[in-house]
């Protein structure tokens, strides 16, 4: 069995399911308006897609007749948190560091 | 062409602290003297970085000097304005890897403003984090698995002590 962690690898390391995870950042899009911008058969997007769903990393919704996958905005907002969190570690740091005047005994 | 963003996906990060610092010692600090407060367990190299360079001038890198190998770029200077303003392209993916276009990285945008009493405001923005969409969750799963960041930083923890 395929672990997650597997899954997501797997889901990224390929160019066609990155390029279409980039398009899916400009909004959601339905497969066959993903497949004409794609040099890719429609079926091969919809594998595409199901890969990065299964990863977590799109998710699908249905718009009438359509199906519209769009970025999973929880992927997003743990990439926010993750940014957050560094920053208010790294911007401490820089308090602490630029607060302190370097020892003038030293030498 | 009309924009259908998804709100959630473009919203920057934004974080300001006030420092006890002049302007210009400010600027200096989190620029030329990078090395001395950033976090050392954020490193995209293989091995334990030495030291931490940003290039003071537009189109220069920043780069982690590594013991024992080549230097690992990570960022490209995009606005050189001392003591105001700072901005750099974040050219590192969820893998660690470099990002070469900067049109695929993240921006980060950091501004120094005088307060009164001598005190100095930075404003940071982190801006454009959809552009690392195709990481975000393997950035939370490797956050999370002990065997993934979880572990880089118990690793550089146990190393970190010798910079001063």
């Amino acid at each position: 069995m395929i672990t997650y962690h597997e899954a997501q690898l797997d889901a990224l390391g390929d160019a066609t399911r990155r390029a279409i995870l980039e398009r899916l950042i400009d909004g959601p899009l339905a497969v066959g308006e993903l497949a004409s911008e794609f040099p890719v058969s429609r079926p091969a997007i919809s594998q595409h897609l199901r890969v990065l769903k299964r990863a977590n990393l799109v998710t699908d919704r249905a718009a009438g007749t359509r199906r519209l996958y769009a970025v999973n905005p929880a992927a997003m907002e743990s990439l926010r948190q993750y940014f957050d969190r560094f920053w208010t570690q790294a911007l401490t740091a820089f308090k602490q560091r630029v607060e302190t005047r370097p020892p003038r005994r030293k030498r | 062409m009309t924009t259908t963003t998804d709100p959630i996906v473009d919203v920057p990060v934004r974080k300001s602290i006030s420092v006890k610092a002049s302007q210009e010692r400010a600027f200096r600090v989190f620029t030329e003297e990078i090395d001395t407060w950033w976090p050392r367990t954020h490193h995209i190299g293989k091995v334990p970085m030495k030291k931490q360079v940003v290039e003071g001038r537009a189109g220069g890198r920043c780069y982690s000097e590594q013991t024992g190998g080549p230097d690992c770029d990570w960022g490209t200077v995009l606005v050189w304005d001392p003591p105001r303003r700072f901005v750099f392209a974040w050219q590192i993916d969820g893998q660690w890897q470099f990002i070469q276009d900067v049109d695929k990285s993240s921006e980060v945008d950091v501004r120094f403003t005088p307060e009164p009493g001598g005190s100095t405001r930075v404003d940071l923005e982190h801006r454009h984090l959809g552009r690392h969409a195709a990481e975000a969750d393997a950035i939370r799963k490797a956050v999370d698995s002990s065997g993934g960041w979880g572990a880089l930083l118990g690793l550089y923890a146990s190393r970190v002590e010798q910079a001063s």
